[in-house]
C-alpha cells in the first residue's frame, strides 16, 4: 500500500522543471503555465510596490501620514469581496492581502 | 474582544464588521459555525470604544476576553478545532476517534523503524513518531540520524500509510523538516524558544507543542498563541508530565491540565505517558489516566527491542506491550465517550 505523494513532497522542488522526467506530460504543462502565472504574479507585485512608493511621496508632498488603517481596511475588504466573486477562499486571500500591505507600508515609507 | 453575531448573518455585513474593526488598526480573527460566527479582535481593544459595535448589523453581542491569549483562547472559536494531519487527513485529532500516534524514540535504521510502523499501525495507532533530531541532555549521547531519518520516515510512511511525526529543534531545521513530515513536533525544552515557534507558524504544517518541563498552562497556552498568530491553526497541545519534587517518576503527570486545557482552549489536547513516568510499566496506566480525564489522544514510545534502544529505552514498550495497551484502553476511551480506531488485522 502506498500514501499518495503530495506535491510539496517531491515535484515542487524540482520548480525549474529539472528532475520532471518522472512527471507525466499533462502535469508538466500544469506546471509550466503555473511558473508563468507565478512570473507575472511577482512582476505586479512589484508594480504595486511601485505605486506604493510614489503614494509615499504623494501623502508626503501633501502632509498627509503614511499611516491609514481606515484604507488598509478598505484595500482588505474589497479584495475579500473580489475573492468571494472569483470563488476563491476570502479568508486566504485576505491573509495575501494584509501581506502585500504590510509590503506597500514599507514602499510608502522608502518613497520616491 | 471578540463580537457574535445573529444567525445567518450575511458575508456583506460581515465584511462591513471587519472592516469597521480594522480600520481602528486592530485585526480580526474570524470562526465560522453553523449558527454563529464569531468574529475575534485582537489590537488596543480600547480603540473598540469608538465604534457603536452593537449598533452594527448582524452583531448579537459583544464580550471582552481578559486572557493574554486570544486565538488561543476557547472563545475565540465557535467550535473545537479538529487537526487533520496526514495526504487526505489520514489522521485527526480532536475528533471523536482518539488520535493515537506511536514509535520509537529515535530512528536508529531501517529494519527497527519498518518494524516498529507495522507494528504499531496493526495495533490501531494512526501516526508514526520517530526522532530524526534528538534534544539530548549529554551532547556524548546518540543526537539522531539527521537528514537520512527524515528519508527513512518518508519511505516507511509510503510503505504503511501512516502519517510521520517529529521533532524539529532549531529554526534552521523547520524547512527540511517540513519537506518529509506531516506533523512538526516542538519538544518541551523549545516550548519557549520563541523564534522556533514563529517559524513553525509560518508553515503549513500541523504543530505539536509539548508542555515545557516546568511550565504553567498559560505559559503553554501563549507559546501556542506565537505559532497561531503567525497564521498556523493546526496546533496540538501535549501535556508529558512536570517536574516537581517527587524523583519516584520522572515526571508528574498533570492530570488536572487536560480538562483545564480543554475549557481554556479550543485546540486538541493529547498526552504523552512514555516520557511522564518514564518506566514502561507506568505507561498504560497513566494512558488510561489521560484518556479518562479526556485527552484527545496519545503519544507512545514504542521500540522492537526495548533493552536495545538507543535512547529512553526504560519507557519503550515492546509491541506485544503496546498492543496490550490499546486492547486494555478500549473501555477508558468509551467511558469518556471516544472511538478507538480497530487493530488493522492484516499486514497489508
Amino acid at each position: 500500500m502506498t500514501a499518495p505523494e503530495g506535491g510539496w513532497r517531491q515535484g515542487e522542488r524540482a520548480a525549474d522543471g529539472e528532475a520532471e522526467r518522472g512527471a507525466p506530460p499533462e502535469l508538466q504543462a500544469l506546471r509550466s503555465a503555473i511558473a508563468d502565472l507565478d512570473r507575472r504574479l511577482v512582476e505586479l507585485l512589484a508594480e504595486r510596490v511601485r505605486l506604493a512608493r510614489r503614494v509615499g511621496g504623494a501623502k508626503r508632498a501633501a502632509g498627509l501620514p503614511t499611516l491609514d488603517p481606515a484604507r488598509e481596511a478598505a484595500v482588505v475588504r474589497r479584495a475579500s469581496a473580489l475573492a468571494r466573486e472569483h470563488g476563491l477562499e476570502p479568508e486566504a486571500v485576505r491573509g495575501i492581502f494584509w501581506h502585500l500591505i504590510g509590503l506597500s507600508r514599507r514602499a510608502q515609507t522608502e518613497g520616491p | 474582544m471578540i463580537i457574535v453575531t445573529r444567525p445567518g448573518i450575511s458575508d456583506a455585513e460581515l465584511d462591513h464588521i471587519r472592516e469597521r474593526v480594522e480600520a481602528l488598526g486592530m485585526r480580526t480573527h474570524v470562526s465560522r459555525g453553523e449558527q454563529r460566527t464569531i468574529v475575534g479582535c485582537i489590537g488596543e481593544e480600547e480603540r473598540l470604544q469608538e465604534v457603536a459595535l452593537l449598533r452594527l448589523p448582524g452583531v448579537e453581542s459583544v464580550l471582552p476576553v481578559t486572557k493574554p491569549f486570544k486565538l488561543v483562547a476557547r472563545e475565540f472559536a465557535v467550535d473545537r478545532t479538529i487537526v487533520r494531519a496526514g495526504d487526505g487527513a489520514a489522521a485527526l485529532f480532536g475528533g471523536r476517534e482518539l488520535a493515537v500516534i506511536a514509535g520509537p524514540c529515535s530512528v536508529e535504521g531501517a529494519e527497527m523503524l519498518r518494524a516498529s510502523a507495522w507494528a504499531v499501525r496493526r495495533a490501531g495507532a494512526g501516526l508514526l513518531r520517530g526522532g530524526a533530531f534528538k534534544p539530548r541532555t549529554s551532547p556524548y549521547a546518540f543526537q539522531g540520524l539527521g537528514k537520512a531519518a527524515l528519508e527513512l520516515l518518508a519511505e516507511i510512511r509510503a510503505e504503511t500509510g501512516l502519517p510521520v511525526v517529529t521533532e524539529v529543534m532549531d529554526t534552521r531545521q523547520v524547512e527540511l523538516v517540513a519537506e518529509y513530515a506531516d506533523v512538526l513536533q516542538v519538544g518541551a525544552r523549545n516550548m519557549q524558544n520563541f523564534a522556533l515557534l514563529s517559524e513553525v507558524g509560518r508553515v503549513q504544517r500541523p504543530v505539536l507543542l509539548k508542555r515545557g518541563l516546568a511550565a504553567t498552562v498559560k505559559e503553554l497556552l501563549m507559546a501556542a498563541e506565537y505559532i497561531m498568530v503567525q497564521g498556523n491553526r493546526d496546533v496540538i497541545l501535549c501535556e508529558r508530565g512536570i517536574r516537581t519534587y517527587e524523583t519516584a517518576t520522572r515526571n508528574t503527570l498533570d492530570v488536572a491540565a487536560i480538562p483545564v486545557l480543554k475549557a481554556e482552549t479550543h485546540l486538541p489536547v493529547i498526552v504523552d505517558p512514555s516520557h511522564a513516568g518514564g518506566r514502561a510499566e507506568l505507561v498504560a496506566p497513566l494512558a488510561f489516566a489521560a484518556v479518562a480525564a479526556g485527552a484527545d489522544g496519545l503519544i507512545v514510545e514504542v521500540h522492537p527491542d526495548p533493552e536495545r534502544a538507543l535512547s529512553d529505552g526504560d519507557q519503550s514498550l515492546a509491541p506485544e506491550g503496546f498492543a496490550e495497551l490499546m486492547r486494555r484502553l478500549a473501555p477508558f476511551a468509551e467511558a469518556a465517550g471516544r472511538t478507538l480506531r480497530a487493530p488493522a488485522l492484516e499486514a497489508a
